[in-house]
């Protein structure tokens, strides 16, 4: 209990609550749980074995690339492990941990609500994600895991030079990937807009949750794009359709618009939760508000929008009209604005007030960084004629890696540390904290800087092997070096937060004075998160000491702890006034369920045994009609 | 069948925020098919390729102004289960039912003919045109699915679940509607 409970009444109610968000002890709970907190934990720990999934294939990578002539690896392994660890990273790994783990954790607890506004719904997108991770990954034990890097250009993707299934793997696994996201997506949308606590206006919303609305409807645009294209790979390689094939029509280039109008939206949906998660520290461990807020919050949806305009930027060597190249260089370098607004934010934010340079705070400072080197080395690309002498060269390596890893992940394992008490109770290790961030830091800089130079040396990407007479050698030693050192750095990551868990100091609610909400109930959170729903006046409500005390006493009278039953509130809009009670439902199997006739589905298209799928398709609608019958009733 | 005044709200139910994104990002993956089909006849001379035949178009503009008809009884049922009459919405979506129905039944049989006179892997317009007819069939399909659902729930009376289901089902309605028009007129302008 975070807020006191100081009256018999009060005590009734919150033992009520227990009692009515209880949810069935042991496996079979967790297979039917709704409730956002242990659905972000399951997030979490399955993108992280993915992430670990993804590094290991980093490393073989970087093993075999240590010296010229290597034969670690055989060259078409090569090509699955460079292709299964882009998509690793990216699909199964930053989303899911960043919207999956950290938004379905957070989100709920940070605008004062008890669940997701679609609990059910939640709970499906985890094990729709699981089973599609699974999928894709059977790919890689079989031997044929997808091969033609994980913007899988045709022709080469084509049936014609990869015949095998490596590349339905990818087609099939990414759609049933998008299904989860996509409804992930609508789910925070809608929960961001419709369950935040009275009093919480849109201009009171903490910036983390701008991010995620950013980010989610970012997703909800930018993932039709790429379900067309892999919608029309799959007709061509399983139906012999023509849309990519030339000879019949059909446009490979098709394949390059439809999978960059996603692509580069791509990008900002992996890197707008970090924005969100370092606006979300900087205040706390600054002991000041944010900087230029409302601008702020503009510049994550002005990114999120204009990241939309400017995808034909990856395709400058492709040979397209030069005014149409021109205009999406310009488009390009609009970005900047929106994106440099929030760096000096953060930095004027750092600067003016009193920073702690505790171990999250380090990790922002770390994707600061990085940010500003991956910033400026992108900034490069929208200069057409440098983009064309450096495509497919490892200073695009080098770049992304700066803004995806530096960038992107770097919040993700500093909000790990920021979070890690609010999630288990108790504290991490502050000393190897701030060693496991110096280790992952320099390993970080080892291993990506070279990448700029062997790239303006001419040492293009995705080749398995160099000649050992061109002088690439010592910066690939280095890169190798840094690969290791930046693995320990992640070790020692998990190792402090996993010896901690069981031996770290009891945290109490609010260890770090933090400025949102989440810190107001007790550490682990409780499964209604709030005694009472909270009513907030500031952006700031941690904050605001005379409302947190308010809530004491409206938990003493009864005002608004909806202990009757599986409750919360439901707001208006912009105003968030209070509008209606929701009744909210409580586990189901259904979900599990719809994303395991759906793995039937994909499992059986994959090999071809079209009949059977379309009998996993009634089941899956079956499922859906017994899902939604089940209707949430008021106690 | 009971009636259950619906709470009165500052803003749309959680449900119908929740079908307004679908829309929207189904409206996209649509609209990305629409314009696949015409970036791919741009790039030809001659759409549809020598050999094979012009598509219809009174036909299936007929049939896709049919179709938009429905949206008339959709958003009365809506109306009426707001207003807790649940036998006029039931009444609407049977109505409304049966026209969807006999649309996708005539629709599926322009289809089956359309594949004897052309193939969908000989061509990168017969592709297109197959792949854009289906994926709207599919949403036809699917709205027959929830209707029939909705009328299966609608005989026990209305709660406040089942009225924003209805009026969820109905925005369903509207958009797949309004879609297939817009794809009827893509497919009709090769004709032109």
């Amino acid at each position: 209990m975070a807020i006191g409970v100081r009256t018999p009444e009060a005590q009734a109610r919150v033992d009520r609550l227990e009692r009515v968000w209880l949810e069935r002890p042991g496996v079979l709970g967790w297979l039917t749980t709704t409730d956002h907190k242990r659905i972000g934990l399951l997030y979490f720990f399955t993108s992280l074995v993915f992430f670990a999934a993804g590094g290991i294939e980093a490393l073989f990578i970087r093993s075999q690339l240590l010296v010229p002539n290597e034969k670690l690896i055989a060259p078409d392994t090569f090509d699955q492990l460079f292709t299964m660890h882009g998509l690793t990273m990216i699909f199964l790994f930053v989303i899911p941990m960043s919207t999956g783990a950290f938004g379905n954790y957070l989100l709920p607890l940070m605008i004062g609500a008890r669940d997701m506004a679609f609990p059910r719904l939640n709970a499906f997108t985890y094990w729709a994600f699981l089973c599609s991770g699974i999928f894709i990954y059977i790919g890689l034990f079989l031997g044929k895991a997808p091969d033609a890097g994980w913007f899988n250009y045709v022709p080469l993707a084509s049936k014609q030079f990869d015949p095998g299934v490596n590349i339905d793997f990818y087609g099939l696994g990414l759609i049933f990937n998008g299904i989860s996201t996509t409804a992930a997506a609508i789910n925070f949308i809608v929960t961001i807009f419709k369950l935040r606590a009275p009093g919480m206006s849109i201009n009171r919303m903490p910036l983390f949750a701008f991010a995620f609305l950013a980010v989610s409807f970012a997703l909800v645009f930018a993932l039709p794009p790429l379900n067309t294209a892999l919608v029309f790979l799959e007709l061509d390689r399983l139906a012999g359709f023509d849309f990519f094939n030339i000879a019949a029509g059909g446009a490979p280039l098709l394949w390059q618009h439809l999978f960059w109008l996603f692509g580069h939206p791509e990008v900002y949906i992996i890197i707008l939760p970090a924005f969100g998660i370092a606006t979300a520290i900087i205040p706390t461990f600054t002991g000041r508000r944010m900087i230029a807020f409302p601008l702020v919050a503009l510049a994550e949806i002005l990114v999120a929008f204009i990241g939309f305009g400017v995808w034909v930027h990856h395709m400058f060597s492709v040979g397209l009209a030069e005014v149409t190249m021109v205009y999406f260089a310009a488009a390009s370098l609009i970005i900047v604005i929106p994106s440099a607004i929030q760096l000096f934010a953060w930095i004027t934010t750092m600067v003016t007030g009193k920073p702690r340079f505790q171990t999250p705070l380090l990790w922002i400072v770390g994707f600061i960084t990085f940010f500003i080197v991956g910033g400026l080395s992108g900034i490069m690309f929208a200069a057409i004629p440098f983009d064309q002498q450096l495509t497919d060269t490892y200073f695009v390596v080098a770049h992304f890696h700066f803004v995806i890893f530096g960038a992107a992940v770097f919040p993700i394992l500093g909000g790990m540390y920021y979070w890690f008490p609010k999630v288990t109770g108790r504290l991490y290790h502050e000393g190897v904290g701030k060693l496991s961030f110096w280790l992952t830091f320099l390993g970080t800089a080892l291993t990506f800087f070279p990448m700029h130079i062997v790239g303006l040396l001419g040492m293009p990407r995705r080749n398995y092997t160099y000649p050992p007479n061109v002088g690439w050698q010592p910066y690939n030693v280095a890169e190798t070096l840094g690969s290791y050192i930046l693995t320990a750095g992640l070790l020692l990551v998990a190792a402090n937060l996993g010896w901690s868990l069981f031996r770290g100091r009891l945290a109490g609610n609010d260890p770090w004075n933090g400025d949102t909400l989440e810190w107001s109930t007790s550490s682990p959170p409780p499964p209604y998160n709030y005694a009472v729903i909270p009513y907030v006046t500031s952006p700031y409500p941690m904050w605001d000491r005379a409302d947190r005390e308010e809530d004491a006493r409206r938990l003493d009278r009864g005002d608004l702890t909806l202990e009757g039953g599986h409750e919360t509130i439901a707001s208006t809009v912009l105003d968030a006034e209070l509008d209606e009670i929701l009744h909210m439902p409580s586990e189901s199997p259904w979900p599990i369920l719809l994303a395991l006739a759906l793995s039937g589905v994909f499992a059986l298209l994959l090999t071809g045994h079209y009949g059977s799928a379309l009998v996993f398709v009634g089941v899956a609608a079956a499922v859906l009609g017994a899902w939604h019958w089940k209707e949430p009733q008021p106690a | 069948m009971s009636s259950v005044a619906t709470p009165r709200r500052g803003s749309l139910p959680n449900g119908v925020w929740g079908i307004a994104l679908v829309i929207a990002t189904e409206g996209a993956f649509l609209g990305c098919l629409i314009a696949s089909y015409l970036y791919l006849g741009s790039r030809r001379e001659t759409w549809p390729p020598p050999g094979i035949p012009e598509p219809h178009v009174l036909v299936p503009l007929i049939l896709a102004g049919v179709l938009l008809a429905t949206s008339v009884p959709m958003f009365f049922a809506s109306f009426a289960a707001r207003r807790g009459a649940a036998r006029a919405a039931w009444l609407l979506i049977f109505a409304a039912l049966i026209v969807q129905c006999g649309y996708l039944a005539y629709q599926v049989h322009l289809f089956l003919r359309d594949l004897d006179a052309f193939s969908p892997s000989a061509s990168a317009y017969g592709s297109a045109y197959f792949t854009l007819l289906g994926a709207h069939h599919v949403h036809v399909l699917f709205g027959i699915l929830l209707d029939v659902w909705l009328l299966a729930r609608l005989t026990g009376g209305l709660s406040e679940y089942r009225v924003t289901a209805v009026r969820v089902v109905s925005w369903y309605w509207h958009f797949v509607n309004v879609l297939g028009v817009l794809i009827t007129i893509t497919i009709v302008s090769a004709a032109w």
